[in-house]
């Protein structure tokens, strides 16, 4: 069982050694090992590309996920009470949101976007001749890829946090509105702390999933490039181990974090309680 | 007294507004523009010209390969999946010490944050004529080929889902009450009657719901096939966006889309309902 | 001193290959015309254009190992714009990306029969030739140029021309291979395995067609049933479907792959053993072109870039690099005897003879699409 075990993390470890391990590669290229040195760490450092795709990447993801995360709480709290029809519905929509392929979602996002941009672009031109111009005044881009990746996120925000809301306990809730507390304060002070949890998992689920996705943003981004395009070109271009690098860092960026949290939530918990 | 739990409707339709909108333009809409483009016609230089026609589904078995490499490759990626992921979920949750469990859970979850596309690269250069089969050749093993292979394919798709499925399994299991094992024991019961009878069917609900959402996503699977099957493993997925990105014909590849989108549904359906019978239906409910 | 004069100096100048005072002197301008400069538009204006809004950043899109790299850094050291390339595979997915909108490219490569249909589709901006004023038309072979004209207007000007023929590795294959038909006959028979076709519907059906002797470019419904034929019996004997081939060839995946001139020279210096095989029934010639997508958020810096690539000095180091023929004889004049003698980039002229350019209407052609689409799918 040990063995097994021992196995499956090699297993799922062997690539990314593989991808560190190349990033300190002197030579040219991804796959034959030359010598030690950090020169593709300070070429993708420089590199505007690299920094323009890792900022969009993290503006979306940021976007998306804050979007996703406050409109999915307010839906999940509203549809607590909700019965009948309105349900029904909502229910069926989250359903599908989350099981339509990711590509399905790109593809018809961008067929979508264009016919409606399409129309909409004349008849801006024609109300208002000031617009008309090369570039057409509604095009995909950003706007078009943080919408595409909040309509899973919040599929995902309110599932999460519904789940979180059925185990709540309710009889805090009430004894708040007993006590004459406004339903805003009761929001704040007693609803808010239950949830919060699942409202912060939700928040980095949703930031994970929009920071890796490459399917909808290859459809929707427009000109816009995120680091799993980037990556994705490269791959077309001939990877060289600056793209090694970049993984490396994010690997390494994330590891902090983690590591991080787990520090901060076991301080957390080892404060003394006040009785 | 104040009514706490029932506030205005004013109030439920503005906390409710924002997501009906984005579920409104961003879901119902492009999937009723990908139902009606379905029964278009592609316009002379590609795209979409309005039309009602049912060509472009009379034409679907022309991409029968894709669907059936589709439905047969995730079945199969899931169970694969499901296989490798069981005993190292069991590991965890019963077997390991409290004080590295932690750390082994971590690890398991780590690889997810180096890019999927990186990661994917890293195979395409394993399984190439200079990685893996050139050391196997050096063996004396004689030659091999992994790369654009089902066999590559389905090695990425394990990679890539297997803390998918190991997760879910795993809460189900840590939930398992150990003595419920030992009292099975002092019953004289074999530590594998145990297993069958107290471990599996507790760990079912975790396996099902697990299973369902790596297979869901296999269904939509384009990348995987992409690098690592090397335009020889095609999944509908890839047959999709050949039809968006190179044939531009918009209304059959819409119409390839509802197709997978409705195959999807009637799959999950007919799937949860056989589940429900294993691990109780409100476990396997996805909303 | 005109124009294009004073802007070739200034180029120079830029580019450090003169000194500012001969810079001066050379443009006969001395202290006095720089003076002269801020009053005469016509001398503020080109100079404008050049040095000044180019903003950081250009768009190209353009074709797999197809650029020296060193060039861009040049480019990027005198104007301060950086480029930002993507690669492609096929001219479908470049008509793909246009026709959505929304891309953001300046600069792209496309190839010689699919102009034509860009026009119609108002997808390119007819060129502005006083801001390429490196570009000489009369320097130019006109076979390979006149694809770039289209009702008389400037659309697109040549990059580099080539053929399509296919590479064998010569350590792994040593049959005598000479025409399409060998091709896909070793391909399914002793060589299974170990073929590659372009993820490209022209030169994949295209030298399909070619096996039964058709047309490179017929669109009759019989012959393309045929060729469909064929990739059909192909498949499960391919190694991959990939027009950026030359990775799989390097590692040894791969034995033999359709392929064009330059990745052919490219893959000649780390596999001397490489051979490039024109199919004796003829098959694709072809040219590449320059064109400014309409609408290109940086059309300063677009024409900044063909201007640059189109300097006789920088596109000869671009054909060193990529390793194919140019139709600009300025270019050639810098070029090394044993390039321009060397039988992959200038095949035997009877073996040129029955080679055809790629006919227009072909990249939009619906039947063609869907035969690749199911060959892919299959």
């Amino acid at each position: 069982m040990r063995g097994y075990a021992a196995l499956i993390y090699v297993f799922l470890y062997a690539p990314i050694l593989l991808i560190v391990v190349f990033s300190f590669n002197s030579g040219f290229s991804a796959s034959d090992f030359k010598g030690v040195s950090f020169k593709w760490y300070a070429k993708a450092a420089t590199n505007t590309f690299v920094i323009d795709a890792v900022v969009n990447s993290l503006i979306v993801a940021a976007s998306s996920a804050t979007l996703a995360t406050v409109f999915g709480t307010m839906a999940a709290l509203a549809l607590q009470r909700v019965k009948g029809w309105v349900r029904t519905v909502f229910d069926g929509l989250i359903y599908v949101a989350i099981m339509v392929p990711g590509i399905v979602i790109g593809i018809s996002t961008l067929i979508a976007l264009v016919s409606v941009f399409g129309l909409l672009n004349t008849a801006l031109v024609a109300l208002i001749p000031a617009l008309a111009g090369p570039e057409p005044p509604l095009a995909l881009g950003f706007a078009s890829l943080i919408a595409a990746h909040t309509l899973f996120n919040l599929a995902l925000v309110i599932v999460i946090v519904r789940a979180r809301i059925a185990g709540m306990d309710r009889s805090l809730i009430e004894a708040s509105a007993d006590l004459y507390a406004t339903p805003w304060r009761t929001f704040r002070q007693v609803t808010l702390p239950q949830i919060l949890p699942a409202v912060l998992a939700g928040f980095l689920l949703g930031f994970t999933f929009s920071l890796d996705d490459f399917v909808i943003a290859f459809f929707v981004a427009g000109s816009k490039t995120t680091l799993p395009i980037f990556v994705f070109s490269s791959i077309r271009r001939g990877v060289t181990p600056e793209i090694n690098a970049i993984g490396t860092v994010v690997l390494a960026v994330s590891l902090i974090l983690l590591f991080g949290s787990q520090l901060l939530l076991r301080r957390g918990h080892g404060r003394p309680r006040r009785a | 007294m104040r009514n706490a739990t029932g506030p205005s409707p004013l109030l439920t339709a503005v906390l409710l507004a924002p997501g009906a909108l984005w579920f409104l333009g961003l879901l119902v809409l492009p999937l009723g523009v990908v139902i009606v483009f379905s029964f278009g016609e592609r316009a002379a230089v590609g795209g979409y010209q309005a039309a009602f026609v049912l060509d472009n589904y009379l034409n679907l078995p022309a991409r029968w390969t894709a669907f059936k490499n589709t439905l047969v490759l995730a079945p199969i990626g899931t169970v694969v999946c499901l296989i490798a992921a069981y005993p190292l979920a069991y590991f965890l949750a019963v077997k390991a010490r409290p004080e590295t469990r932690t750390a082994l859970l971590i690890l398991v979850i780590v690889p997810f944050w180096t890019s999927f596309l990186i990661r994917t690269y890293a195979w395409m250069f394993i399984l190439g004529g200079r990685g893996l089969p050139s050391l196997i050749e050096w063996a004396g093993l004689g030659e091999v080929r992994f790369i654009n292979t089902p066999f590559a394919v389905l090695l990425g798709i394990v990679y890539a889902y297997l803390p998918l499925m190991i997760f879910p399994i795993y809460v189900s299991l840590e939930k398992l009450d150990k003595r419920l094992l030992e009292a099975s024991e002092d019953l004289g019961a074999s530590p594998w009657r145990g297993f069958m009878q107290v471990t599996l069917p507790l760990s079912a609900p975790g396996a099902v719901t697990a299973c369902m959402l790596v297979f869901i996503l296999l269904m939509g699977e384009y990348l995987i096939p992409q690098l690592l099957g090397g335009g020889k493993v095609f999944f509908i997925g890839n047959a999709l966006v050949d039809l968006f990105l190179q044939s531009r014909n918009w209304p059959f590849g819409s119409a390839v889309a509802v197709s997978l989108v409705v195959i999807m549904l009637a799959t999950v359906s007919v799937y949860m309902r056989f589940a429900g019978r294993i691990g109780g239906a409100r476990d396997v409910s996805l909303v | 001193m005109n124009k294009r004069d004073f802007i070739h100096q200034l180029w120079r100048y830029k580019r450090g290959s003169i000194s500012r005072r001969q810079f001066l002197g050379a443009t006969g301008l001395g202290l006095a015309s720089t003076v002269l400069a801020t009053t005469m538009p016509e001398l503020a204006g080109p100079r404008r254009a050049f040095a000044g809004e180019l903003g950081d950043k250009v768009a190209l899109t353009s074709w797999p190992s197809y650029h020296d790299e060193n060039n861009f850094k040049a480019f990027t050291e005198q104007t301060g714009v950086n480029i930002e390339l993507a690669v492609f595979g096929s001219n479908e997915e470049m008509m793909a990306k246009l026709q959505a909108g929304g891309t953001g490219w300046d600069v792209f490569v496309p190839t010689n029969y699919t102009i034509p249909d860009y026009v119609s589709q108002d997808l390119l901006e007819p060129l502005d030739t006083s801001l390429i004023p490196n570009f000489d038309a009369s320097a130019y072979e006109t076979r390979f140029t006149d694809a770039g004209t289209v009702d008389g207007k400037l659309y697109a000007i040549s990059k580099d021309w080539g053929t399509t023929g296919y590479v064998i590795n010569g350590g792994k294959i040593t049959d005598p291979m000479a025409t399409w038909k060998d091709f896909w006959d070793l391909s399914m028979t002793k060589y299974t395995g170990r073929s590659m076709v372009h993820d490209y519907q022209l030169t994949t059906i295209g030298n399909a067609l070619k096996y039964y002797g058709y047309s490179f470019n017929s669109i009759d419904p019989k012959e393309l049933a045929d060729a469909e034929k064929l990739l059909l019996a192909a498949k499960p004997h391919l190694f991959g479907i990939n027009s950026d081939y030359k990775p799989s060839l390097l590692s040894g995946d791969a034995w033999a792959s359709v392929a064009w001139t330059g990745d052919a020279l490219q893959l000649r210096r780390d596999m001397p053993d490489i051979r490039y095989i024109l199919g004796q029934e003829g098959g694709e010639i072809w040219s590449d072109f320059y064109a400014v997508v309409k609408g290109a958020p940086h059309r300063a810096a677009g024409y900044a870039l063909i201007n640059f690539l189109t300097d006789p000095a920088v596109n000869a180091k671009e054909v060193l690099f990529h390793g194919y023929p140019t139709a600009d004889s300025r270019t050639n004049a810098l070029l090394p005897k044993e390039l321009l003698e060397d039988p992959i980039m200038y095949p035997a002229a009877e073996l040129l003879a029955p080679l055809e350019f790629g006919a227009a209407g072909l990249i939009t052609n619906e039947a063609r699409a869907e035969i690749m689409a199911r060959f892919k799918s299959a």
